[in-house]
C-alpha cells in the first residue's frame, strides 16, 4: 500500500459516532444523570419588571413536605464571591450578576428565592406559599426611553442606563454621503429572539466532602469557562472543581454563558452535602435563558450612479436586557452589529455608532450568528434598495461592491481584516446553481399572473475560528483564541483525544475524530474523542463562535501528527526498517510496499508492556501521546451567499418559501453530511427569526411568550427544502484548511428572506424594514399602503 | 412545571362519576390534552380528577339511518378524522379535523373534551355549530347554539357530563368549505371559517357560516347567510362575515387582522362550499 | 397501585395521581430515552406509544396508564442493532443534539403505521407536531421518506 492510497476519511460521508446511542436512547442528557440523594431546585421568580424587595415571606414554605431549604440572596452572600463580566473597552458599565436578586429585581423572571426539596413537585409546592412584597421602581421597557436622561435606572451605580457606547469610523462619511449621487436609508428593527435549545437548561452538583471537591454537570456549551469562573467565586483550586457537560440538547449561544443557577446548585450542593440539581422547564427557559437580537438601526447607504458604495452610516441602538452576561458583555451582540455591519463590500468611508442600553427585560448574550443576522439584515436590504433606486439587479449590484480575490488581505471599513476567501465565488456559485435568470423570468410570468413571488439575495463573511489576536468580544477577560489536543495512545493501543471544547450537536466526535483518523492512520471508530470535560485538559473554553473545527481540528492535526511521529520512529526500531519507508492506516503500521506490518495495539504492547523490545533510550521519550495547543492568531473567514425565494398570499399574507439555496465556503469539508446539516439546521433558525420568531413583553416589562405555542418556532411544515454548495477554497495559512461554520444560516437567512418579501411586494412600493414579518406586520403595511393612496 | 397535587378516581361508570363530581374543586378528565397543560401551568387546583375514559359505552361513531352521526363524547379526535361516515356524510367535519393539533395530540383528545373545553379557536365547537349538533349529557340535550358561553366556558353545571353529539343529516346538494389560517401547522386558528350551501334547484336552500377564533365562543354568521341567495352574493356576505366578528387583538394578530382574514376565509369557503354543492368540485 | 406494560415487561407501582407519565419513565423506570422538552404538549420530545397510539408523555399522568402497554424508543433498536428507522436516521443525519430525535422516532413510527406520506409536504406536515432545533428538518424528511419507500416495498 503506497502512501498515496491511504483512506481518505477527511471529507468522507462518515456516519457520526455518537447517533447510536442517540438513537437508542442510551445518550446522557443532564436528566439522565441520577445520583442517590439528589435534591431538586425549584425558583421562585420575579413577577415584577423592575422593583424593590420590600419582603419575602417564606416560613410557610420551609415547613412543607420534603423541603430541605429555602435560600434567598442574604443566605448565600457569604459563600460566593461576586462576578462581573468586566472589559477592557472603554465606556462600557460591567453590571453586576446576581444569583439571587438582592435589595431588587431586574426583570419577569428573575430568580428571587430557590427552595431546595426532595422532588421537583414538591419544590415546587412549597414555591407557591412564598410570598414576595415588591414596590415598583418605574420601568424600563423601551429603550430609547430607558437611554434618555431621567429615566429610572437599572443600574444606579452606572449613573445612566447606557452601558456600552463605540464608534467604528473610517474616512468623512458625512461629506461623502452629502454629495453622493444616491442615499438609500431606513430605521430597522429586528425584535429580540430567544435560543430555544430542545433541551432546557439543567445543573446537578455533587461535592464529595472527603475529598472536598466539587463537580458540576452543567448543560453547559462553555465547560472551561464555567469552571474557571467557579474557581474564582467558590475559593476551590481547579483540580478540584471538575465542569462536565454531557450529552447536550443544542446550545445555539444559550448555554455559552455562566448562569447565576449553576452557582447556586454548587453552593448549595457545598453547603448540604448531597447532589442538588436544577432542571430548567420551558416556561423558565423562555424567561430566563439568554435572548437575543434585539436592534434598532438607522442606516443610510451612499453610492455613485454606477452603484459602486461610497459610505454608510449607522446609528444602533441594542437593548440588551438587564445584566452583563458572563463571560461575553452585553456588548457582543450590539457592537458585531457595527463592526460587521460593511459586510463582505467594498465600503470606503463608514461610520457605525453603538449604544447598548440596559432594560427591565431577560438578559440578551450570544445566540446563534450574534449581531451578524442583523448587520446582514441591514446591509442587504441598504444594497437592494440602492440596486432598486438605480434600477440595477441586485445580483449585479452585489457584484459591483463584493471584495474581489486581487484585493485580499482586505481591511474592512469597521477594521477587520477579510484574507483570502471565496467571496465571490459563493454569490456566482448560488446565482448559477439557483438558475437565477431563469428564476426571474419566473418570477415575471407569476407576477403578470397576480401571484406575489420575490427572489432575494445575501452575502455576508463571518470570522470564525477567531485566534488570540481578536477577542470574540471586545476586551473581555478570558482567551478563546487557543484550543488543545492531547492525544494518547494506551497500553492496549486504543486512541483517546481530549479537547476543550464541547460538541452539543455538531458531530465533534465524529469530524474530530475523523481529523485524527487521518492523521494517525486509524480508523474512525478506533478514536475516543473527550470533549466537555474542564478536567480533560488544562484550558479549554468550549464550543462557539463557529471556532470548534478551526481550533480543536487544528490542535487534532497537531497532536496527531507529533503522536504519529512517536509512533513510527517505535515501529521503526520494532521492524527495523527506516521510518521513511513506513506508513500507517487503518489501525496498521506497515513497511511500504510490503505486507510487514504491525497493529497499533501490538505496537503499544511493545512500547508499554513488554520490556526490553525497545531499547531504553528509544523507550525514554517514546510515551505515545502529545498535547499540542492550536492559535489560528487572526483565525478564519467564512463567506456565503444565500438565495431565497417566497411566495405571498395576497389575502392572508403568509409567507411561504418556495426555494432555498446557499453556497458557502467552510474551506475542507471534514464531513459533508455533517456540513450541510450545520447549515440547514442555521437557516431555519433565520427563517424562524425572519417570519415568526418574536419575544413579546407588553409595557409592564410581563413576558408574553411564555410557552412555545407562542414563541412560535418553526416546524417541519414552515421550512423549505434547501440546496447547499461548498465552495471548498484553499486557506494556505492554517494547519488544516478548515474555515469555521454553524452559525452562517442564521446569519443570511434573515436578510435573504426580508429581500425575497420586499422584492415580492416592490410593485406595491412596501419596504421591509422590521423581522419578524409576520403576517400580521404584512397586514399593517399593506393596509398603510391602501388607506394612504385610496384608489 | 409540574401539576399539583389531586386524587383520582377512574369512574367505570357515568353514575360513579356524576356522584364523584359533587366535589366542587372536582374536574372531569377526558384525554387530557387540553386538562394537562393548564395543571402543569398551575393554572389550576382541582381536588379530585374523575377519569371518565374507562366508562364504557361513550366511544362510537354511528350513523343514525338518516345520513346523521351520533359520536360518543370519548370518541378519539383521531378516530373522527379517519372514520369513513364522517369522511362520507360529513366531509367537512373531516376536513376541520385535519387542522386539529398533531397526531399524539389526536390520538389521545376526544370530541367532548374539546367541545367542553370550549376554545374559541378550537375547530370542533365551531363544527358543533355549523352542523346544528346536539349535545346530549347526563342531564339534558343542549343545541350547540346554547352551549358555549364564553371563552373556555360553556353552560354545563359542574357536576354534568357530556356523553354524545348528535349531527342531523346535511340536506341533499350541500357543499361545504372549511378554511383555516394558523401561525403554524397544527396551531390554534388565528380564525377559521367552515360554510356549507345547500342548493334547491337554482335556489339557496340554505346556507351556514360559522366562524372561530374571531370571537369569545364560535359564532354562526346569521346576517351573513342571509346574504347568500345566489352565488354573486359571496363577496357580500364575505363583507357582512367582517363586519359581524369582533375579534380581540393577541399576540399573534391584531383584531383588524383577524376581522381582514375572516372576511377572506368567509370568501373562500363559500366559494369551495358553492362548488361542492353544484358537482364543481369533489 | 398500577400495573403497566413497557416495552415487553409488566411491572406494578405505587405512584402518585399526579405523577406525569414522562416522569413515571424516566424516574421512577430509569427509561431516560424519553426526553421532556417543554410539559407542555407541544415539542413532542416526551413522545410514546400508549397502546399502539403515539401520545405525549407529558400530557399523560402515569395512573392513566394503569393495563396498558407502553413503547418508548428503548424498545426499538439497541446500539448495536438499530431498528431500521434508527438506521434510516443514522443514514440520512436526521439528528444533531439527539434531543428531539426519540420522540421523532415514535412519531415516526405512528405516522409510517397510520399514514400514507406519499409526499413530502405530507411528511412534513406530520411531523410539525416535534420541534427540532438542529437539523432544520431536510434530513428529517428524506430519513422518514426513505422508510416510506421501505414500507411500501415490503
Ligand atoms: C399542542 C396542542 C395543540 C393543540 N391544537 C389544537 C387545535 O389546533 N385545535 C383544537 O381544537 N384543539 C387543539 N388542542 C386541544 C386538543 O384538541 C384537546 O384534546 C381538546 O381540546 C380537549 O380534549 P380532551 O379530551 O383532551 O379534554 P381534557 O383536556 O381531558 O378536558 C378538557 C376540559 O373539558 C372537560 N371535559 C372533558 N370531557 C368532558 C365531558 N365529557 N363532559 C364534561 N366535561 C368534560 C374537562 O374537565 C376539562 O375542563 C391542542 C392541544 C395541544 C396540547
Ligand atoms: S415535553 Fe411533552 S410535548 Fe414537550
Ligand atoms: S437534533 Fe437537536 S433538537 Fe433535533
Amino acid at each position: 500500500m503506497k502512501a498515496e492510497a491511504r483512506p481518505k476519511i477527511i471529507g468522507a460521508r462518515v456516519q457520526r459516532v455518537e447517533d447510536p446511542r442517540l438513537l437508542a436512547g442510551r445518550g446522557a442528557f443532564i436528566d439522565d444523570l441520577n445520583l442517590p440523594g439528589t435534591l431538586h431546585v425549584a425558583f421562585c421568580r420575579s413577577d415584577h419588571a423592575h422593583a424593590r424587595i420590600v419582603d419575602i415571606e417564606s416560613a410557610e414554605a420551609s415547613r412543607m413536605p420534603g423541603v430541605a431549604a429555602v435560600i434567598t440572596a442574604v443566605d448565600i452572600a457569604d459563600k460566593m464571591q461576586p462576578i462581573r463580566a468586566t472589559s477592557r473597552m472603554a465606556d462600557y458599565y460591567a453590571t453586576e450578576l446576581p444569583v439571587l436578586a438582592r435589595d431588587k429585581v431586574r426583570y419577569v423572571g428573575e430568580a428571587v428565592v430557590a427552595v431546595v426539596a426532595s422532588s421537583r413537585y414538591l419544590a415546587e409546592d412549597a414555591v407557591e406559599q412564598i410570598a414576595i412584597t415588591y414596590e415598583p421602581l418605574g420601568d424600563a421597557i423601551d429603550p430609547v426611553a430607558a437611554a434618555k436622561p431621567g429615566s429610572p435606572l437599572l443600574h444606579e451605580e452606572a449613573g445612566s442606563n447606557v452601558i456600552v457606547t463605540r464608534t467604528f469610523a473610517r474616512g468623512d462619511v458625512d461629506a461623502v454621503m452629502a454629495s453622493a449621487a444616491v442615499r438609500v436609508g431606513d430605521t430597522f428593527r429586528m425584535h429580540r429572539k430567544t435560543p430555544t435549545a430542545m433541551e432546557n437548561r439543567g445543573y446537578l452538583a455533587e461535592y464529595d466532602q472527603g475529598r472536598r471537591a466539587l463537580t458540576l454537570h452543567s448543560t453547559t456549551q462553555v465547560p472551561g469557562i464555567v469552571r474557571d469562573a467557579l474557581v474564582e467565586m467558590l475559593d476551590l483550586p481547579g483540580n478540584r472543581l471538575r465542569v462536565v457537560a454531557p450529552d447536550v440538547g443544542g446550545g445555539f449561544g444559550g448555554k455559552a454563558a455562566l448562569y447565576p443557577e449553576e452557582i447556586l446548585v454548587c453552593i448549595i450542593a457545598r453547603q448540604l452535602g448531597r447532589p442538588v440539581k436544577w432542571l430548567s422547564d420551558r416556561l423558565e427557559d423562555l424567561m430566563s435563558t439568554n435572548q437575543a437580537f434585539d436592534e434598532i438601526v438607522e442606516a443610510e447607504l451612499a453610492c455613485d450612479d454606477e452603484g459602486r458604495i461610497l459610505g454608510l452610516r449607522a446609528e444602533v441602538i441594542g437593548d440588551v436586557g438587564a445584566y452583563s452576561v458572563y463571560p461575553w458583555t452585553a456588548a457582543i451582540e450590539p457592537v458585531q452589529v457595527v463592526s460587521f455591519l460593511p459586510g463582505p463590500y467594498r465600503v470606503p468611508s463608514y461610520r457605525g455608532r453603538v449604544r447598548a442600553i440596559v432594560t427591565s427585560k431577560t438578559p440578551t448574550g450570544a445566540y446563534r450568528g450574534v449581531g451578524r443576522p442583523i448587520s446582514t439584515f441591514v446591509m442587504e436590504r441598504l444594497i437592494d434598495m440602492a440596486a432598486a433606486r438605480l434600477s440595477l439587479d441586485p445580483l449585479q449590484m452585489r457584484r459591483r461592491n463584493m471584495v474581489r480575490s486581487e484585493e485580499f488581505p482586505y481591511k474592512s471599513a469597521s477594521g477587520i481584516v477579510w484574507d483570502r476567501a471565496g467571496f465571490m465565488e459563493c454569490l456566482d456559485g448560488v446565482a448559477t446553481a439557483a438558475d437565477y435568470q431563469s428564476l426571474r423570468q419566473q418570477q415575471a410570468q407569476a407576477r403578470a399572473a397576480g401571484r406575489w413571488v420575490g427572489i432575494g439575495l445575501a452575502s455576508y463573511a463571518e470570522l470564525t475560528g477567531l485566534g488570540s489576536r481578536i477577542a470574540v468580544a471586545p476586551g473581555m477577560p478570558v482567551n478563546t483564541g487557543t484550543e488543545s489536543a492531547s492525544l494518547r495512545i494506551d497500553s492496549t493501543g486504543a486512541v483517546t483525544a481530549s479537547f476543550g471544547i464541547a460538541s452539543h450537536g455538531q458531530g465533534l466526535e465524529t469530524t474530530l475524530a475523523q481529523v485524527i483518523a487521518e492523521e494517525l492512520g486509524v480508523r474512525v471508530e478506533d478514536v475516543e474523542v473527550i470533549h466537555g470535560d474542564s478536567a480533560a485538559v488544562a484550558h479549554g473554553t468550549g464550543t462557539f463562535a463557529s471556532r470548534s473545527t478551526v481550533l480543536a481540528g487544528g490542535a487534532a492535526i497537531m497532536s496527531a501528527r507529533a503522536v504519529r511521529e512517536k509512533v513510527l520512529e517505535a515501529a521503526s526500531h520494532l521492524l527495523e526498517v527506516d521510518v521513511g519507508d513506513m506508513d500507517a492506516a487503518d489501525g496498521r503500521i506497515f513497511v511500504k510496499g510490503t505486507d510487514r506490518a504491525l497493529t497499533f495495539r501490538e505496537l503499544a504492547r511493545a512500547v508499554y508492556s513488554e520490556m526490553g523490545r525497545l531499547p531504553r533510550e528509544v523507550r525514554e521519550g517514546i510515551e505515545l501521546e502529545a498535547t499540542r495547543m492550536y492559535d489560528p492568531y487572526f483565525g478564519t473567514s467564512t463567506p456565503a451567499s444565500h438565495l431565497a425565494m417566497v411566495e405571498i398570499d395576497p389575502e392572508t399574507y403568509r409567507v411561504t418559501v418556495t426555494r432555498y439555496v446557499v453556497a458557502e465556503d467552510c474551506g475542507r469539508v471534514i464531513n459533508p453530511l455533517i456540513a450541510d446539516g450545520q447549515v440547514q439546521g442555521g437557516v431555519a433558525q433565520g427563517i424562524g427569526a425572519a417570519l415568526m420568531e418574536e419575544v413579546v413583553h407588553d409595557d409592564g416589562g410581563q413576558i408574553l411568550t411564555a410557552s412555545l405555542m407562542d414563541y412560535v418556532v418553526p416546524t417541519a411544515a414552515e421550512i423549505p427544502a434547501m440546496e447547499i454548495i461548498h465552495m471548498e477554497t484553499e486557506l494556505p495559512d492554517n494547519i488544516g484548511g478548515f474555515r469555521g461554520m454553524g452559525e452562517g444560516g442564521t446569519i443570511g437567512a434573515p436578510a435573504a428572506v426580508a429581500n425575497a418579501i420586499a422584492d415580492a411586494l416592490a410593485p406595491l412600493g412596501i419596504m421591509i424594514n422590521e423581522l419578524p414579518a409576520t403576517p400580521e406586520r404584512l397586514f399593517r403595511l399593506i393596509e398603510a399602503m391602501n388607506t394612504e393612496q385610496p384608489e | 412545571m409540574k401539576p399539583p397535587a389531586f386524587e383520582y378516581l377512574a369512574a367505570t361508570s357515568l353514575e360513579q362519576a356524576v356522584a364523584a363530581l359533587a366535589d366542587d374543586e372536582a374536574k372531569v378528565l377526558a384525554g387530557g390534552q387540553s386538562l394537562v397543560p393548564m395543571l402543569n401551568f398551575r393554572l389550576l387546583a382541582p381536588s379530585i380528577l374523575v377519569d371518565i375514559t374507562r366508562i364504557p359505552g361513550l366511544d362510537f361513531v354511528e350513523g343514525d339511518g338518516d345520513g346523521g352521526l351520533r359520536i360518543g363524547a370519548l370518541t378519539r379526535h383521531y378516530t373522527l378524522e379517519t372514520s369513513a361516515l364522517v369522511q362520507t356524510d360529513f366531509p367537512v367535519l373531516s376536513a376541520a379535523m385535519n387542522h386539529v393539533a398533531h397526531l399524539a395530540i389526536r390520538n389521545r383528545g376526544t370530541i367532548g373534551g374539546s367541545l367542553c373545553h370550549g376554545d374559541p379557536a378550537a375547530e370542533l365547537p365551531g363544527l358543533a355549530l355549523l352542523l346544528n349538533a346536539q349535545l346530549k349529557t347526563t342531564q339534558r340535550t343542549i343545541a350547540a347554539t346554547d352551549f358555549f358561553a364564553s371563552a373556555l366556558s360553556t353552560i354545563l353545571a359542574e357536576d354534568e357530563i357530556l356523553t354524545e353529539i348528535t349531527l342531523p343529516a346535511l340536506p341533499p346538494r350541500t357543499g361545504w368549505g372549511f378554511e383555516e389560517f394558523a401561525r403554524r401547522s397544527g396551531d390554534f386558528a388565528l380564525a377559521a371559517v367552515g360554510a356549507t350551501v345547500s342548493l334547491s334547484g337554482e335556489e339557496v336552500s340554505e346556507a351556514r357560516i360559522v366562524v372561530i377564533g374571531a370571537h369569545d365562543t364560535p359564532l354562526r354568521l346569521s346576517a351573513a347567510e342571509a346574504l347568500l341567495t345566489s352565488r354573486s352574493g359571496i363577496a357580500a356576505a364575505a363583507k357582512a362575515a367582517q363586519d359581524q366578528v369582533s375579534p380581540s387583538d393577541d399576540l399573534h394578530g391584531s383584531a383588524d387582522y383577524r376581522r381582514h382574514l375572516v372576511g377572506v376565509l368567509t370568501r373562500r369557503a363559500l366559494t369551495a362550499a358553492w362548488q361542492r354543492a353544484e358537482g364543481s368540485a369533489p | 397501585m398500577i400495573r403497566v406494560t413497557v416495552n415487553g415487561v409488566t411491572s406494578e407501582h405505587e405512584v402518585e395521581a399526579r405523577l406525569l407519565l414522562a416522569d413515571f419513565l424516566r424516574h421512577s423506570l430509569g427509561l431516560t430515552g424519553t426526553h421532556v422538552g417543554c410539559e407542555q404538549g407541544v415539542c413532542g420530545a416526551c413522545t410514546v406509544l400508549l397502546n399502539g397510539d403515539s401520545v405525549r408523555a407529558c400530557l399523560c399522568f402515569a395512573v392513566q396508564a394503569d393495563g396498558g402497554e407502553i413503547e418508548t424508543v428503548e424498545s426499538l433498536g439497541t446500539v448495536d442493532d438499530l431498528h431500521p428507522l434508527q438506521k434510516a436516521f443514522q443514514e440520512h443525519h436526521a439528528l444533531q443534539c439527539g434531543f428531539c430525535t426519540p420522540g421523532m422516532l415514535m412519531t415516526g413510527i405512528d405516522l409510517l403505521r397510520k399514514y400514507p406520506l406519499a409526499t413530502d409536504a405530507e411528511i412534513r406536515e406530520g411531523l410539525s407536531g416535534n420541534l427540532c432545533r438542529c437539523t432544520g428538518y431536510e434530513h428529517l424528511v428524506q430519513a422518514i421518506r426513505s422508510a416510506v419507500e421501505a414500507r411500501n416495498e415490503s
